[in-house]
């Protein structure tokens, strides 16, 4: 696998959008997730961030996130769908083909999976006109949804050519759901890939999940999951998935180091995992602790 | 070229039935209208307060809107079409996750409520056209035409071309297949002399929609999604060429594009409009 597959988020690195970009683009990366506040939250505005954007020459691997959208009824649903137009809206502008949705993690969520499936199909509906594909992902403190297995389940039952899945090695390690479950995918129907690890060994409840998952990922071959992690990303090529990987890694201490020593960190990553695969019929290497 | 089969046999809760009007938007109405009394259009009404025009012949109504249009090329902006409740059809559209038409981005005054399609064009949907029109409403009869012009050799609404982007077919009849119960042609049923992409056929039966991804190796070639042209029916394409051509419309006439039995292309005009004759089954 070439460099050209894999791309960095914007949450990992701290400073400015335009700084994101630049180091991205120097560290040799075409691609780069985007996320809603890196355009909202630009000081000088929402054209000033897709300028940027457009100028760095990156391309856009996808947008993030739409959460909470699946589930909720009567007025908590128009709002959601408004939330939701704004976000595909946005998702166009910076000329990304992909939006991630998340599982609901709502407590107003019903879990009806008609509910469920329908209100995916909506999704998928709003996003044709704008040529945006969803990618449905679920979250491992999901309400309803907490395993990609389930995502899978509704992306299959809503039956949408523009739906499919993102898998996120994180919140399979974290649920320890058996890869078994990756023979059942259309690797068509999986339209993103991310990729972090993690530095403990058990996340035991959903408030350890979501309080690693936002401050404590590393890069793939950093953390104590890179078995798993390998035999994830050897399943997920062996099985003909040939889209982009991204590295989701939310992290306090990235957002404190230099950009270029966290892309290189990335590039490292990059490595990693692309000798993983190469080296199929290899057992993956065990790296055990955070490397420096 | 018949119909095989309709398999399965698609329902239609909207009740549609057939395409009530197609709108055009150019900055060039004058020289539109010109090429559009050539093809058998006649003008037969203005609108009241905005400059916009109603051309019609046969069963076919076509309005021509220059209402803050800044491009020359006539485009195709909006598909009218006919259903049982119009209110319904639009709230039953925008529950599936269709997007609701700007305000005032329309061409009539009367509030026909519509939807996104591709591109920047509209759907509209119509209930009103028995014995009382749309038309009443916004539009003044031009003085001494006659207001239901004569088919030229039967022409009629065949169907519309959309241009979408590569491996964008299956997202494109996913939205017209949930959104309005259209169904899905058997591969290589075509009609007319471009047999490219994929055929939908309304619920109703009345027209067709076909969806076309650029060419492979045409990657240099400017595309974008939009509705690219209007198909007109008629029962005898060599007779509609003949008819045409006495007017001064131009017929491509070279390669895989020549006037047949089946179908025929009008050449490009005002920078970019073409009219497609095909052959027709449907009734004028």
């Amino acid at each position: 696998m070439n460099l050209e597959r894999f791309g960095m988020d914007t949450t990992t690195l701290a400073g400015p959008l335009e700084a994101k970009l630049r180091a991205v683009k120097a560290a040799g990366f075409t691609q780069i997730m985007l996320n809603s506040s890196d355009i909202v939250g630009h000081p000088e505005g929402e054209e000033a961030a897709l300028a940027a954007v457009r100028a760095s020459g990156l391309r856009a691997t996808g947008f993030q996130v739409l959460r909470d959208f699946e589930g909720l009824s009567g007025h908590l649903h128009a709002y959601k769908v408004d939330v939701a137009k704004a976000m595909l809206q946005m998702c166009n502008a910076l000329g990304s083909n992909i939006l991630l949705a998340c599982s609901s993690t709502s407590a107003h969520a019903s879990g009806e999976r008609e509910l469920l499936a329908r209100d995916l199909q909506k999704l998928a509906t709003l996003a044709v006109p704008l040529n945006i594909r969803i990618a449905f992902e679920a979250l491992s403190w999901g309400r309803y949804v907490s395993e990609f297995t389930q995502a899978w389940e509704l992306v299959q039952e809503a039956d949408r050519a523009n739906l499919g899945v993102c898998l996120d090695s994180y919140h399979i390690i974290a649920t320890r759901t058996e890869l078994d479950g990756l023979q059942e995918l259309d690797p068509h129907k999986v339209f993103l890939v991310q990729l972090s690890d993690f530095l403990w060994q058990e996340l035991r409840s959903p408030e350890d999940r979501i309080d690693t998952a936002r401050h404590y990922r590393v890069f793939p071959g950093e953390g104590v999951h890179s078995t798993e992690l390998g035999e994830l990303v050897r399943q997920i090529d062996e099985m003909g998935y040939r889209g982009d990987y991204s590295f989701e890694v939310f992290n306090d201490d990235y957002r404190n180091l230099p950009l270029p020593m966290v892309c290189e960190r990335a590039k490292r990553s990059v490595k990693w995992v692309s000798d993983l695969v190469s080296r199929r019929s290899l057992p993956p290497r065990r790296t055990g602790t955070l490397r420096t | 070229m018949t119909i095989g089969e309709r398999n399965p046999e698609p329902h239609n809760p909207l009740g549609m039935d057939g395409i009530e009007f197609i709108e055009y938007a150019t900055s060039q109405p004058q020289a539109f209208g010109a090429l559009l009394q050539k093809m058998g259009f006649a003008a037969v009404a203005r609108h009241r307060s905005r400059e916009v025009m109603l051309y019609r012949q046969g069963t076919m109504n076509l309005i021509v809107n220059s209402h803050g249009t800044p491009d020359a090329t006539p485009a195709v902006s909006a598909l009218a079409l006919r259903v049982r409740d119009a209110a319904y059809a639009h709230k039953h559209a925008l529950e599936l996750g269709a997007w609701d038409m700007p305000t005032r981005a329309a061409a009539m005054e009367l509030n026909i409520p519509g939807i996104h399609g591709v591109g920047d064009s509209l759907i509209y949907f119509v209930d009103r056209y028995g014995d009382f029109s749309i038309y009443d409403v916004d539009f003044v009869p031009l003085a001494g035409l006659d207001a239901h012009p004569p088919a030229l050799a039967g022409l009629h609404y065949f169907g519309v071309v959309q241009s979408i982007m590569s491996e964008r077919t299956r997202d494109w009849v996913d939205f017209y297949r949930h959104l309005f119960d259209f169904s899905v042609l058997p591969r290589g049923q075509y009609f007319g002399v471009l047999p490219k992409g994929t055929l939908l056929e309304s619920a109703c039966h009345k027209f067709y929609l076909q969806l076309v991804e650029p060419p492979e190796g045409a990657e240099d070639v400017h595309w974008e999604e939009g509705l690219a042209r209007i198909g007109l029916g008629a029962p005898d394409v060599p007779a509609a060429v003949r008819a045409l051509k006495e007017r001064g419309i131009v017929f491509i006439d070279h390669g895989a594009v020549q006037p047949s039995d089946k179908g025929a292309l009008t050449q490009f005009y005002l920078g970019g409009v073409t009219f497609e004759l095909v052959v027709s089954h449907l009734n004028a």
